[in-house]
């Protein structure tokens, strides 16, 4: 599995030839319950009781024998966005794996909070494969750096927004914080993140990243993505 | 990263912030010019105002001059695969802009380059 960016935006600086590769070439239906739950991720199990529970759009051919299912990739994903907010309205699905947090009291964990939910922006932006989500939670100048397939990309913000909407949902990316450092008016977050999938990420991919905040009138907004994609 | 390569990519990180360093003590931007990456970023604020861009730092180091007595530790090196991050602390802080006695935190986020590892990014606290 080797992470693939899509287009090149002209405020991205490329090193090194780069040849586009022309792997997931659109296929607009998933033809089976295994395609639909490789898709997402799951297993078939799961897709199967989110069809029956939870609206899954999957729709059915009559066959003399047995009907056969198949999916829109087109509303697969309108679905799986659906079910993504942002921070201030978490799903319930991701309200249970957090801990529930009373307001804090003490300053630094005021500071602390406030970062994570910062975070938490660009988690379900990622998680629901639309850039334009977590836009708010980056400063206007942001810049990223790191290599994909070899080549590095160090740039303008706007290229994680593309490369995120292009990628498509990932619905199952765990990430982890490995490190949240606040020293007053900056911040380290150095985030795990497992199971990335996607059009462009592939399959079960894991990345590190780190990321500087600035806090940028009253408000914690990352300046700088650094990304390392972890070879399988 | 195997156990060989560890000390190896330490001492090249290491080697990289000192150009800051010896930069920073001198007052000599050329200096510290060779450790940032071509697109490298800073931020950070000088009293209320927002200080951004590299030739902002340059313009400072060098219009602030030598501060001979600043006193660098590095409080943490992290290094995963391509990138790291490096936190400095710089005490005795000095100079026609710094004042005297001053400390700085510095967050410094590095990518290893084929010539080397380059800061691509230097956020810093300026503690009052």
């Amino acid at each position: 599995m080797r992470p693939e960016l899509s287009a090149t935006p002209s405020a991205i600086v490329l090193r090194g030839g780069f040849e586009m590769p022309e792997r997931n070439t659109p296929q607009k239906t998933l033809e089976s319950w295994k395609q639909i739950a490789a898709y997402l991720d799951r297993s078939e199990r799961t897709v199967r009781r989110w069809e029956a529970t939870e609206g899954l759009p999957v729709h059915r051919r009559e066959h003399e024998r047995q009907d056969t299912v198949f999916a829109f990739r087109h509303e697969i994903e309108a679905w799986s966005r659906l079910r993504t907010r942002c921070p201030r309205e978490i799903s319930i699905h991701e309200a249970e794996s957090l801990p529930q947090l009373q307001p804090a009291t003490n300053a630094y964990l005021v500071e602390h909070d406030a970062i994570t939910r910062t975070m938490h922006c660009y988690i379900a932006g990622a998680r629901a494969g639309d850039g334009d989500l977590m836009r708010a939670a980056f400063h206007p100048s942001a810049t990223i750096s790191g290599y994909c397939q070899g080549v590095e990309y160090s740039g303008s913000v706007d290229h994680v927004f593309q490369w995120i909407t292009a990628n498509g949902p990932a619905p199952n990316i765990n990430p982890r914080f490995a490190r949240i450092e606040i020293i007053e008016s900056i911040a380290v977050v150095h985030l795990e993140v497992q199971r990335w999938s996607g059009r462009l990420a592939g399959a079960n991919a894991r990345a590190s990243d780190v990321f500087t905040l600035l806090k940028w009138n009253g408000e914690w907004k990352i300046t700088h993505k650094l990304f390392h994609w972890h070879n399988q | 990263m195997t156990n060989s390569e560890y000390p190896t990519e330490y001492d090249g990180i290491v080697k990289t912030v000192q150009m800051y360093i010896d930069g920073s003590k001198q007052g000599k931007s050329e200096l510290m010019r060779p450790a940032f990456h071509p697109e490298a970023s800073f931020f950070g604020y000088a009293g209320d105002q927002l200080a951004s861009g590299t030739q902002f730092l340059f313009d400072w180091i060098d219009k602030n001059g030598p501060a001979p007595k600043i006193e660098p530790r590095l409080v943490s090196v992290d290094i995963l695969g391509s990138i790291a991050v490096v936190r400095l602390e710089v005490a005795g802080w000095s100079g026609s802009l710094a004042g005297s006695g001053v400390r700085m935190s510095d967050l410094f986020t590095l990518l290893k380059m084929p010539g080397g590892w380059k800061i691509i990014q230097k956020a810093f606290h300026w503690h009052v």
